[in-house]
């Protein structure tokens, strides 16, 4: 039963710490570290459109190759990092981005589930007899 | 005041369930993205052509008149079965521009040859960096600008009969 449990909870361990995987060719690693940091983070951030649940930086689609690629010659170029998520956005739309943006027509997105939690609140705050009985 | 409340969860969860089934009988591909390009103007660009051993100037032929620009290669079994539509449009008198999307230059000309050729001009995209300018994410992808070298549709995938007819509605209501 031991046996069973350390190999179930070495399991999950791993799934926790597949954080790094990643798709990157050697060719395609920039030699200056702390751009190619920068690359990565902005990778991380990039949705692939062909296998759209994952990151360009995961992917191994060509497109997400190639997006890859234009990213690290925008950063040799000078571009910032807003800069070149507009690049991508301006493109692909914001879908492109993993995290989407606080926007007008997301506001139902980044606020509704607080919304429901509040209602949600509410609602067992009023069937609550102890609650009930207190207001009487 | 408490039994409408608990009433309240029960009404949204049918809400819930209607928008839901709602999504799920409406006529939708879910993995097929609208082109954020949808009624801006496309930017110009440059390459090689296929065909003319010459420069090709996108300025040419955006935003002069109505066009069609069709992301195609020899290797892309979809990009053959929509070909017979594409060359229907070209019979139509309505200028196609081909974008020949990390081909063999060699394999596209033969392609063309056997199959037909219904582009004005063809550019050359072998890396891929015209197609991203475009949102493009999986040939083929039919594009129709209009004469101020708008984005008025954009086809992700083969075009079948079905899409088609809704392109020549939408060439109808632009002209």
């Amino acid at each position: 039963m031991k046996k069973v449990f350390l190999i179930l909870l070495s399991i999950i361990l791993i799934q926790f710490n597949s954080d790094d995987s990643y798709s990157l060719e050697p060719d395609e690693i920039l030699k200056n570290t702390k751009q190619e940091m920068r690359a990565r983070n902005i990778s991380k951030n990039i949705r692939c459109m062909v296998c759209q649940n994952q990151s360009i930086d995961e992917s191994d689609a060509p497109l997400a190759t190639d997006l890859r690629i234009l990213i690290r010659d925008k950063i040799k170029n000078g571009k910032n990092d807003k800069e070149i998520y507009k690049f991508l956005s301006d493109r692909y739309g914001d879908f492109i981005l993993l995290k989407p943006p606080l926007k007008l027509n997301t506001l139902a997105l980044w606020f509704l589930p607080f919304v429901f939690l509040i209602i949600g609140f509410f609602i067992s705050f009023f069937n609550n007899k102890k609650f009930n009985k207190i207001l009487k | 005041m408490n039994k409408y409340l608990l009433k309240f969860p029960i009404f949204l969860f049918i809400i819930v369930l209607l928008v839901f089934f709602y999504l799920l009988i409406i006529e939708r591909n879910p993995s097929e993205i609208p082109s954020a390009l949808l009624n801006k103007k496309i930017k110009n660009f440059e390459s090689e052509s296929l065909l003319k051993g010459e420069k090709f100037f996108s300025s040419n032929y955006i935003g002069k008149e109505i066009i069609l620009v069709n992301f195609f290669a020899s290797w892309c079994k979809p990009c053959r079965d929509e070909h017979i539509f594409i060359k229907k449009f070209a019979d139509k008198n309505l200028k196609v521009i081909g974008i020949n999307y990390k081909d063999n230059p060699e394999k596209a000309i033969k392609w063309l040859k056997k199959l037909g050729n219904p582009y004005s001009d063809i550019a050359i995209d072998n890396k891929g960096k015209i197609a991203i300018n475009w949102g493009v994410y999986g040939i083929p992808e039919t594009f129709i600008i209009d004469s101020k070298g708008v984005v008025k549709y954009r086809h992700v995938g083969p075009v079948t009969k079905k899409i088609y007819r809704k392109m020549n509605l939408l060439l109808k209501e632009i002209k």
